[in-house]
Order: structure tokens, then sequence, then C-alpha cells
């Protein structure tokens, strides 16, 4: 199955110029969906996660419409096809 | 020569001829075992000193003990002839397999994965190969890559310059050029330093012409190919290319070293990818042909024009740093940046120590906290994948932010310190490549006490006791003052005497919110400190602090600086209160010491002293070391001013910046690889925390 990551402008740096990236993976979680992410594009890791692996606080990750963080975090299941959308939020002055 | 023996290895026959030399087989007689041994070529004509480099560099490569590295067992010279004894490698060369058309797929991801990490061994080592090309890849019969020649180009010069780069050195003086033209990144073309990332570049070509059978960059004469590599992107390669191995071409094909892959491990781990399948597609909607992806070679903003002998302010702010840049005279300013647009900066430092040129920043936002650099005074940065200032997976903690920046002792030029929230401090003992959490404070008994101030939790001032290596104090908010005596290892809380207003223990053993300290390097036993409520000062190395607060508005405040030629003086800035942290009834006034804290004058002619309600945060004041010294300080307002003479009378340099986070004073004394005295001088630094660091010698050889 294949998920695809809508990579936000401010991270296509590190993903060759890219706006969506296709990931071919085994069905299971978005972590799993991540590392294969940053398994190809190494430079997206530290500006989505902390090192001790936690998403940023700012950033908020949809699968589809729904934001992870009330789906289970990065225990939340992908399916084929999902759609995974790395937003900031909207925050700051 | 067939017959001959030289060192113990006896020449059985020729296999073949390079720009370098002749290859012979060889056996040695003393290992019994066939060896290859190249003869370096007498008319590359190298000097004495060029024969002795090659030595040592073909002695450091034989260090590499790697599958994919053709290993070299010995060198030597005997009778004039410079000699390399090697691994004998016996196959076909990626040059002559590559042929028409290029080799499949699965090939290129194959063999791409072994040079990779051939290459990731070797720059481990500071190892740079410098002429990578598919003629110096082989392939032996089992499907082992060997790369050949590891960091022998340098030290050949122009000698190994085959084919169109003869051509190339006709038209420019390539004597300090060293590589093969095709191959050779844009950077090496400008002139500037090979380094690991113009093999990856390398790297990029060779995947590209074993992708495709040519060369991404192509001309009917040296300069035309040149010209191509500087400016052209390479012909995108389709089908049956996997788009992965495309887009891991293009990367490593990135005209900026810093839009590279800037690992060799990182191009490994992509090629891996690929080759398991972990991608299928890659949308190319977006995707600039160019292979230039987004980048931080910032085209939009305006950069300064630093020259040697120019002076500079580095100013953080909540949305971005910019640099100014002036001369002795700091009269006219001209502006680079924003740089890191809608980043707050808060930390900034510029190292000279060294033969460097090099501003480091901190960055925060979304994103995460980073700590780049920039050598070229702000026209490019770099944007590290991995963020090279991180916790250990054991401590469970996350880096929120980079406070401080400070440099190692002149005698320890690698040597760097950064100061971080949550309160840690993190020291480099290599320029900066590296970071290693300093454990013995980290694991400070007294850290699960420590409270965050309103700022956060955050460790902000890192003094270094130029008298003796192995102390040095940092300033935590809210855990107060800690001095170290050996190094880092052991630690102890240094507070006596400073008051701790919202504790119900008004002086604790910890647990202050200390906002800033300074120390003058000619009074290395004196501080100089500014509390949340309360001026101090200590004559005995932190042992004791005494209240100086003799005769200023408030004793809240931020800043502390000390006058870099005089240690008796000291700029604060008082604000009225916890509550409301702006400038004394709406006057902006810096006060000054000139006898250590026993009496304060206010400066305040040509600041404004209406309805200035005005701050300058902790790091936001800085001295530079001319004479007359002057003193800068920006505000949350975004006005930044400056003094030069002392604090006797100020102008307005800037406003309508972003909050001011951060001024700092720089001196480029060696810019653009000129020639300087001494690597010693160039440290010159003058806020609180680097006069501190800089030795009287060097004080007063500044301006």
């Amino acid at each position: 199955m294949s998920v695809t990551f809508h990579i936000p402008g401010a991270l296509r740096e590190f993903t060759a110029g890219r706006s969506t990236v296709e990931i071919e993976q085994l069905a299971g979680t978005l972590a799993d969906a991540l590392s294969g992410l940053w398994t190809l594009y190494p430079g997206v890791r530290d500006r989505i996660v902390t090192e001790q692996g936690q998403v940023r606080q700012h950033i908020n990750i949809f699968i589809g419409a729904e934001n992870v963080r009330y789906t289970g975090g990065l225990a939340s299941p992908v399916s084929n096809g999902s759609e995974i959308s790395i937003v900031p939020a909207v925050s700051g002055g | 020569m067939i017959g001959q023996v030289l060192g113990h290895c006896r020449v059985l026959s020729k296999i073949g001829e390079g720009g370098m030399g002749v290859v012979y087989r060889a056996y040695d007689e003393v290992l019994h075992r066939e060896v290859a041994l190249k003869v370096v070529n007498k008319d590359l004509g190298l000097d004495p000193s060029a024969s002795q480099n090659l030595l040592h560099e073909a002695r450091a490569s034989s260090s590499l003990a790697h599958p994919n590295i053709c290993t070299i067992h010995e060198v030597g010279e005997t009778g004039g002839e410079l000699y390399i004894v090697m691994e004998l490698v016996e196959g076909k060369s990626l040059h002559v397999m590559s042929g028409e058309g290029g080799l499949p797929p699965e090939s290129v991801l194959r063999y791409g994965v072994q040079i990779a990490s051939a290459l990731a061994r070797a720059h481990d080592r500071g190892i740079i190969h410098r002429d990578l090309k598919t003629a110096n890849i082989v392939v032996t019969a089992d499907g082992l890559v060997k790369v050949l020649d590891f960091g022998l180009a340098k030290q050949v010069g122009s000698g190994i310059l085959e084919g169109p780069t003869r051509s190339f050195a006709t038209v420019q003086d390539a004597s300090s050029v060293s590589g093969t033209l095709p191959y050779m990144a844009p950077e090496i073309l400008r002139g500037e330093a090979a380094d690991g990332r113009s093999d990856l570049w390398a790297l990029g070509v060779v995947l590209y012409e074993l992708a495709s059978g040519r060369l991404p960059f192509e001309g009917r004469t040296g300069f035309e190919i040149s010209s191509i590599i500087m400016r052209e992107p390479p012909k995108p390669l389709g089908p049956p290319v996997p788009p992965g191995l495309w887009a891991t071409i293009q990367r490593c094909l990135a005209k900026e070293p810093m839009q590279r892959y800037q690992r060799a491990s990182e191009v490994q781990a992509a090629l891996e990818a690929v080759q398991s399948g972990a991608i299928v597609a890659a949308d190319s909607g977006t995707d600039r042909s160019a292979g230039a992806p987004r980048t931080t070679v910032l085209h939009s903003v305006r950069h300064a024009h630093v020259r040697k002998g120019d002076f500079l302010l580095l100013v953080g702010t909540t949305k971005g740093a910019f640099i100014l840049r002036s001369n002795a005279q700091r009269s006219r300013w001209e502006v680079g940046g924003p740089y890191f647009h809608g980043h707050t900066v808060y930390a900034l430092a510029y190292d000279g120590r060294g033969s460097r040129h090099r501003i480091w920043a901190s960055t925060q936002s979304y994103w995460g906290t980073l700590l780049r650099s920039s050598e070229d005074f702000g026209k490019s940065w770099t944007n590290p994948q991995q963020a090279s200032i991180r916790f250990p997976p054991d401590t469970g903690v996350s880096l929120k932010n980079i406070w401080q920046i400070t440099l190692g002792r002149p005698e320890e030029p690698d040597v760097l310190y950064c100061g971080v929230e949550p309160a840690a401090l993190f020291e480099s003992r290599d320029a900066g490549e590296t970071w290693s959490l300093v454990r013995g404070l980290f694991d400070h008994p007294h850290r699960p006490r420590w409270m965050p101030g309103n700022g956060g939790l955050s460790l902000h001032s890192i003094v270094l006791d130029p008298a003796d290596n192995q102390r040095m104090y940092v300033a935590i908010s809210a855990g107060g003052v800690y001095r170290t005596d050996d190094a880092g290892r052991t630690w102890t809380a240094q507070n006596r005497g400073i008051r701790a207003m919202f504790m119900p223990d008004k002086y604790p053993e910890f647990g202050q919110c200390v906002h800033k300290i300074a120390l003058h390097p000619d009074r290395p036993g004196r501080l100089f400190l500014q509390n949340h409520w309360g001026l101090y000062r200590s004559d005995n190395c932190a042992e004791t602090w005494t209240d100086i607060a003799n005769g200023v508005p408030s004793d809240f405040g931020f800043a502390v600086v000390i006058h870099p030629k005089n240690p008796d003086w000291v700029y604060v800035v008082p604000v009225e209160s916890d509550e409301f942290r702006c400038a004394c009834e709406g006057r902006l006034r810096v006060y000054r010491t000139r006898n250590a804290g026993a009496s304060w004058e206010p400066l305040m002619r040509g600041l404004p002293q209406k309805r200035a309600y005005e701050t300058v945060l902790r790091d936001a004041m800085s001295a530079d070391s001319f004479d007359p010294v002057g003193i800068y300080l920006g505000t949350r307002s975004g006005q930044l001013f400056g003094s030069r003479d002392e604090g006797r009378t100020w102008q307005k340099i800037l406003e309508g910046l972003p909050s001011v986070v951060c001024v700092r004073c720089a001196l480029v004394e060696d810019a653009f690889g000129e020639s300087k005295a001494s690597p010693r001088e160039s440290h010159r630094t003058s806020s609180p925390a680097k006069s501190a660091t800089t030795p009287k010698s060097q004080q007063t050889k500044k301006s």
C-alpha cells in the first residue's frame, strides 16, 4: 500500500522541492509512515519531531481531515491511500 | 621497471597508466602476497614538499579500513621514485561498465550504496577523496565496489587533470585545483576549498553517469564544461531511472553545498530507501528541475558587503537576524538581512579564531531550534539535516531554545559552548560540528528543583575564567550561579548573598533568578550580576556577593556589560519593576558605574526621555573594543542605539526592527582568506560573556 505526505513549503528544502511524497509501506501506524518519510528525506525528521520522537508542540499532523492529536497521535493507523498533511499551528505574534 | 624492487615489492607487470602514474602488479616479498604498486609520475614535477604531502596523505588514507575502499598498505620513496603499495583490486572500472546507455537501476543503487558507505567512512576520518569518478571505482568479480586513490588528488594538484581538464587549465590557472573537471563541484571551480560535500557532488555525477551512460555536464571545451557545471541543471533522467534515484542524484548535484545532502551516510540512506522500494513515486509538480530545492541562499534580502577591518553589529530579533556593517568610525551603517524570516534569533556569536570568519546563530520556530552558521557574512547559512544540539535519549528532555553561544578560550579555537533551555550546557570540541551535553551540570542534584523564569528555564550566561582553564561559571534562570573548578565535571551553587524575592527563604543556596553575569579578564576573580531584583558584585570568584545598587532608580534589569578596557566600569539598564518591565519613568537611561558599583550615573543624551517604555533584554546590550569604546543596545520596541563615546552620547542606529533580543559586536580582522599576524588576535567579540573570554593581551590590542 502507499500513503501520500503533503509537505509544507518550509520543509521542501529537505524534500528536493517536492510538495507531495508517496511512500510505499506495509499497513501500519503514522509512526511507521513518518519513519519511511525520513528515511528518504532525513532533514524532515528534526523539524517535525523532537529528539525524543514527540511531534513538536506547534506542528499538527492530519490524516485526511483528522488531526492525529485526537486519533492516537503517532499510533494513529494509516491505510492504503491515506493523505497525511503536516501543518504548522496557527499561533504566535 | 619490471623486475625491480621498490621497498619490499618486486614489480611483476604493468597493469595500467593514469595521469598520476603507472600502476604495476607486484609481489610483496615479506608478506607473500600480490599487490598493486603505483609509481608516481615524475613528470608531475612535484617539489619536495608536495612529495612529502603526498606521502603524508597516503599514510592518512592507509588508516581507512573499509570493504569498499582499496586499502593502502605502504607508501615510500626510493631513488627519487614515489610509490604507493595498495591492495590489488581486479575487476572492471565503473567507467568501462557504464558504457552506452548506463546500468540497470538496481546495479546503480547497489554500487551507489557501497560508494556512499566508503565516503561516509573516509569523511568520518576527515579524509576527502577529491577525485571521485567512475574511472576510480572498480567492481570486483564478486560485485564488490572498491574506491581507489582516496585523498591522493589534493597533493598532486593539476598533475592528474585529464582530458578536458587540461584545456580547463589553459583558460584558468588551475594550479590549485585538483580533480577531474566533469566531476568537479561548482565551489571547487570557484576556487573554494573542497569538503565532504564536494565528494557528494562527484558521487551525484557518478550516479548520473551510471544511470544514463553519459555525464550530466558535457561540453566541447573545459571552459564550456565548467560554465555548464556552474549554471545549468542536469538533464532530467526519466524511466527506467526510479524517481527516488533521480531525486537523490539531483540532491547531490545541488549547486550550493548546503543544499546537498550534508553527509555521505544520508546519501547511503536515501539510496537504500529507493533500493528497498520504500518510495514508488514522488510528485514533481513543484520540482524545479534545476535540482535546486528551497534554499538558505537568500536572494530576496540585502546583504552587507563585509571587508577586512569592518566592524559588525549582529542583531537578533524575534523575527530574524540582521548584520550591520560599519568601520572604526561607527557613524554609517549598511544593513544586511533580515535572515531567518520569522524565526527568533536569541543568540549570535562571531568566531574569528583560527582562519575563520564565521557567524553563529540560533534560530527558533515551529520547526524547532537549530544552531546555524555562515561563512560569508550572511549570504548563505547552514541548515543542517539533523539538529546538532540534542539531548541524549536517556534524558527524556527535548531542546526548546539556545540562549547563548560562547566561544571557548583562544588557546582552544575549536571549543564552543551553548547554553540552552531547558537549562543545560552543551560543549563542542570540533568547532561546532558535534556537541555533547555537559553531564556534570545536567546530573546536578539541584536540577530537578530549578524553576523556570518568565522566559523559560534557561541557561543564558557562560563565563570562562581566563586565568584558570578549569574554571567556568554559568547562570540559570531560575537556578542561580554555578561554578566548576574542574572543567565541567562537578559544579557548585555560588549564590551566597543573592536575594530570591519570590522564595520563602530570601537567601537560598540556589534557585535565584539571575538575569546575567559578566566578568572582566583583567580581574578574573570579580564578577558582576544583574538579578531579578538586585545588582551584585563578587570579588572572590562568586563565593559571596555584595549588593551594589547604590543610586540606580531600580535594581531590576536584565543586561550587564563591563567596559572592555576598564574593569571598574559597568553598564546596566534598570527597569521599573517585576510587574512593569519598562524603563523607569518612561525614560530610557543607561546607568554606568566607574567605581565597580560604589555609585552609578545616568547616561541619556540622545536616548528617548519621553514615553519611552522600553526594555533592554539580557543579551541586547554589548560593547565594542575601539578607543573610545562603543556601547550598543536594542530594545523590545525594535530600536537600536549606539554610543561612540563610552555612553556619554547616543545615536539611534535603526528603528522599526522586530523586538531585539540579542546584540553582539565583531571586528572582522581577517576576511576572505587574507593573511593575519596571529590567529589568536583575531578573536574580537565584546558581548559581556565574550569579553570575559578574551584575555587582556587581546583586549588592549583592539581598535
